[in-house]
């Protein structure tokens, strides 16, 4: 009788995690998705990319879309470029952050702005798929046909007050993130797209430099 | 950039603190400022924000809802959300703020700032009109806060904004360069403390 109600439930939980993306099953066993994308990442130097960004604005029923460039470089020095409508620009090197709007440039070390930190280096995290290895999230893998969605949910209250979840969108021709989903807890949202990546391209350290 | 540096400078020039107190007190119509009251079916903007030396960058959106509220939410670049606001007439409504800005203080503060330059309070009853040699300062007392509107004579240009008591004024502001009721920039600066916020509005694929 008990494995009876253990199955249902099982068979219910599973139904309702591939009714939350449609397209996609939840993987019971991510053991052998999650060796494989560590070992792609390991092996994943650089990364260059365009990318399209859609914050929405639920409540609002609105959206701000924006673009630029993307170029990470291992271990963690990333570099992103808004380029429409706006001008911005974010250097991540190790724990330093540099960012540029149209008007202030601001130099900002980990420890004078945590927040700012904490929003960063989950996106550099993601980017490189060790949000997956790390101590922050709680994962659920789900398979698709041409990619894998990986939902990572935050363990402590510090992360769950920025992020309800995210998710990472990878696909499967080359185990690389092409987007990523972040959820906030007041139900808005924020989707990067990564369109043109190339791996691997050499990438000048002067990219990443703050100056 | 230009147009920031004009906010700055405007705001500069009339930083001296009014004395509201020594005034002449007249009985023109306040209410003719409802003619500049601005209109936000969906603007964004590029934000500035100082505050005692440290910059925050970010986008404010302001978008009127089918309810007739005026919604206001400050993002960062990167998409994430610091704060979302509701006016409607009196009320005001917190939808979200991140916990590192949750004050009491802070969010008065921006609540009244904003209310100032949506001219919420515009249609109190109790409205009366300053005169300062060729300024007319048009009076909206609430909520123990007096609303300052300042235009010419004719009431055919609004010069400023400001906020503070019946004596004294807490901060100021500018709009400028207005594109079918939207102004294009928007400046605040307070007197008490170092705190300015500049808006630079932003032409998106929703406008374009």
């Amino acid at each position: 009788m008990h494995k009876v109600i253990v199955t249902a439930i099982l068979c219910l939980a599973t139904m309702i995690a591939a009714a939350q993306y449609p397209g996609y099953t939840l993987l019971a066993d991510d053991a052998g998705f999650l060796s494989r994308f560590a070992a792609t990442s390991q092996k994943t130097n650089t990364i260059k990319s365009d990318f399209v960004q859609e914050k929405n604005l639920s409540l609002l029923a609105d959206k701000i879309v924006s673009k630029g460039k993307f170029w990470f470089k291992k271990e963690n020095m990333v570099r992103m470029e808004y380029t429409s409508p706006f001008q911005y620009l974010m250097i991540i090197n190790g724990s330093d952050l540099y960012v540029k709007d149209n008007q202030v440039e601001n130099k900002i070390s980990a420890k004078s702005n945590k927040l700012f930190q904490q929003i960063n280096r989950v996106i550099v995290e993601c980017v490189q798929g060790k949000a997956l290895q790390g101590s922050d999230f709680t994962t659920r893998v789900f398979e698709g046909s041409s990619s894998f969605l990986a939902e990572l949910t935050p363990i402590n209250k510090n992360m769950k007050s920025l992020f309800k979840s995210i998710n990472l969108i990878i696909n499967k021709k080359d185990d690389a993130v092409s987007k990523i989903e972040m959820y906030e807890p007041s139900g808005d949202y924020t989707i990067i797209s990564f369109i043109n990546r190339e791996l691997n391209t050499t990438l000048s350290d002067a990219l990443f430099t703050i100056r | 950039m230009r147009c920031l540096l004009f906010v700055s400078c405007l705001l500069g020039i009339t930083a001296c603190s009014s004395a509201y107190q020594k005034m002449q007190k007249l009985n023109g119509d306040a209410n003719c400022v409802e003619f500049f009251k601005p209109f936000f079916p969906r603007a964004l903007y590029s934000a500035s924000v100082n505050v005692v030396g440290k910059h925050l960058g970010g986008l404010l959106i302001i978008k009127a809802m089918p309810d007739s509220s005026i919604r206001m939410v400050f993002t960062n670049e990167v998409g994430f959300s610091f704060f979302d606001f509701g006016f409607k007439g009196d009320e005001f409504t917190v939808y979200h703020i991140i916990d590192q800005m949750d004050k009491k203080a802070v969010i008065k503060t921006l609540r009244k700032d904003f209310e100032l330059i949506l001219m919420q309070h515009i249609y109190a009853g109790s409205s009366y009109t300053l005169k300062n040699g060729s300024e007319y300062y048009r009076v909206f007392p609430h909520d123990g806060d007096y609303y300052y509107y300042v235009t010419d004579s004719a009431c055919t240009k609004l010069i400023r904004m400001e906020r503070g008591s019946r004596k004294k004024k807490v901060m100021e502001a500018i709009t400028g360069d207005y594109t079918m009721g939207i102004p294009d920039t928007i400046g605040i600066k307070h007197n008490n403390f170092d705190f300015t916020i500049e808006l630079k509005r932003i032409q998106d694929h929703a406008e374009q």
